[in-house]
Order: C-alpha cells, then structure tokens, then sequence
C-alpha cells in the first residue's frame, strides 16, 4: 500500500486529494490545523500548524515509527490574501509568507530526509497560475508561490542523488474556500487568460495531480500548470 | 555515546555510501577519511547524504533528534566537516549535550 503525507487536508483540494488517493488504495497521512473529518482506516491525521518546525519534528517521528515508506510528500497547505500591495498590512504578507513558503520549506527538509534516506520519492508543491500572470491584486500570495517555485527548483538539484524527485503543479482558481473572496468577474478573466473559461473542478485538479504521480518519467525541478501559460 | 561508538558509525554509514556511489575509496575509509575539499571522495552533496543519513542513524539507534548542521556548527573555528576525526568528536558532543 503506498503512503503519502499531505498537508492541508481539512479542506479544498487537500481534502479532495485524499480521498481520491484513499479510493485508491493508499494510505495517508493527513497533516492539517482543523479536522479533516475523513473517517476511513487507511487516513490518519495530525492537527498542527506546519509552520511550527518542532511539532512538525514530533509528527515525522511518529510517522517514523510506523515504519512505512513515504512515496508522496503533497505541500498543499497555503493561504491567499487579496490586497493590493500598497495596502496590504505588513503583517498580512509575514504571515502568508511564512505559511506558504516556509511552512513547505519545512515539511520538504523533515519528510525529504525520510525520502531521501529511503533513496526515493516525490514531492508535490501546490502553486499558481496567478504566479505567471504577475496576477495583480495578490502580490503577498504570488511572491510566497513563486518563492516555493525557486525552492521546487533548486531542491530538485540538491537531492536527484537521493533519488527523490520534487515538482510544483499550479492551478487557476478552483472553487474552494480559497477562491471565495475573488470576485465572478475576475475569477472568469483568468480562467479565459489560461485557456480554460469554464474553470477547473476539484476533479479536474486532482486528476492532473495523480497524472504526475503516476508519471515515471516526470522531470524534477518542473513547474508545471494546468492550462495554457504562454 | 563514546568516541569510538562515533567512529563507528561514521565509518558503518561513509562504506554504505562508498558501495551506492561506487567508490571503493571511500569502503577503505579511516578516521584520517576527508569529508569536503579537494582530497575528499565525497562531493558537497554526497557530504550532504552521509550527514542526513547519520541524523536517521543516531535517531534510530540512540532516540533522540539532533540537528547536525546549524549555525553551532557553522560558527566553530575548525569545520566539524572537515574529516571522519572532527566529526566523530562533534558527533560525541552533540549527542551527549542532547541526551543530558
């Protein structure tokens, strides 16, 4: 049975990545600061804020402990803020930072040490479309992802002796929680931008995920989007 | 943890990775063994392996997690890196000073 770890599984794509992922016979580690509410024996979740690199120390231990490899590493926990940058409080941009960007950084040291020590597995970072867009309106959210991006890259060349692989997959806006805030008009403007008017569906979203997944031959260090980014 | 215990599992893990990179230099390695530089077998992402592997082997053998490299060690005048003898006596202190 394959194990993956994903974090921000209380809701949205998270969520919906791991019960595609249940359904199909894994098992998962779900990492999240509120419930996921998935009762199914094969999910086992831990409520901790990933930016706390002590507690999230505690929860690789006790993965640890059970023993079993982990193959997938989903960074999928993040936060959006809608702001323009002239406006938006100094705190705000900290805390998107430190959730996107460095909560990432942390869970792909403590499980890449795992991957790597086990001589493979992948890791999957979670960004945007709005990042090639220069998406205006975002500027806190599009700097965290694309410093994720930077980190995608640059990991790629720092473990492919280890055998681990480390790719970013991006996505348009899809109808979560995240995206509640966009107005219809903008959200329909950059889904035109990308090729896709008619949005992107949890489905459609989990489905280009576990296309990578599957992928032997994927290339680590790449970014790749669902949609057409010129 | 004793020195020797140190030396031990250093040279265990540095043969581990000699066989995986196929390096029969490093299968042969001592405690005079270079880790970084010119002289040394090890390139700075095999360096990198040996010390994430040793952090696995201390946690799986001694239950505890130790941080090899952080600005403690950066910041010391002789490079705990340098070879298998400074890293054993780094080793022996860091675990030792975690334990108590």
């Amino acid at each position: 049975m394959p194990t993956a770890v994903i974090t921000g599984t209380s809701r949205g794509l998270g969520h919906a990545l791991t019960e595609k992922l249940l359904s199909l016979g894994w098992y998962v580690y779900g990492i999240s600061r509120s419930s996921s509410r998935i009762p199914h024996p094969n999910f086992q979740e831990y409520l901790v804020d990933i930016t706390d690199e002590s507690a999230v120390q505690r929860v690789v231990n006790s993965i640890k402990e059970a023993g079993k490899p982990i193959e997938l590493l989903v960074n999928n926990a993040g936060a959006a803020s809608m702001n323009a940058v002239l406006l938006t409080p100094f705190k705000t941009a900290e805390s998107i930072m430190r959730l996107n960007y460095l909560g990432s950084f942390n869970t792909t040291q403590l499980f890449g040490k795992i991957m790597a020590r086990q001589r493979h597995g992948l890791i999957i970072n979670i960004t945007t479309v709005a990042v090639p867009l220069n998406l205006e309106g975002e500027a806190a959210y599009v700097a965290s992802k694309a410093a994720v991006e930077a980190l995608t890259r640059v990991t790629a060349r720092e473990i492919v002796a280890q055998g681990v692989k480390i790719i970013a997959l991006g996505f348009g806006p899809i109808d979560t929680d995240l995206t509640r805030a966009i107005s219809r008009d903008k959200i329909q403007k950059i889904n035109d931008q990308i090729g896709r008017p008619r949005g992107t569906t949890l489905n459609e979203a989990t489905d280009f995920i576990l296309e990578k997944i599957n992928n032997a031959e994927i290339i680590s260090g790449s970014v790749e989007y669902l949609g057409d980014i010129r | 943890m004793t020195r020797p215990e140190s030396i031990a599992l250093i040279l265990k893990r540095i043969q581990i990775l000699g066989a995986e990179l196929a390096k029969p230099e490093l299968c042969q390695a001592t405690e005079a063994t270079k880790l970084f530089g010119e002289s040394s077998s090890l390139d700075s992402m095999g360096l990198v392996t040996l010390i994430a592997d040793l952090e696995e082997d201390i946690r799986q053998q001694y239950k505890i997690s130790v941080t090899l490299v952080d600005e403690k060690a950066m910041s010391r005048l002789t490079s705990p890196f340098r070879s298998v003898h400074h890293l054993a006596d780094y080793i022996t202190l860091v675990v030792n000073d975690t334990k108590s």
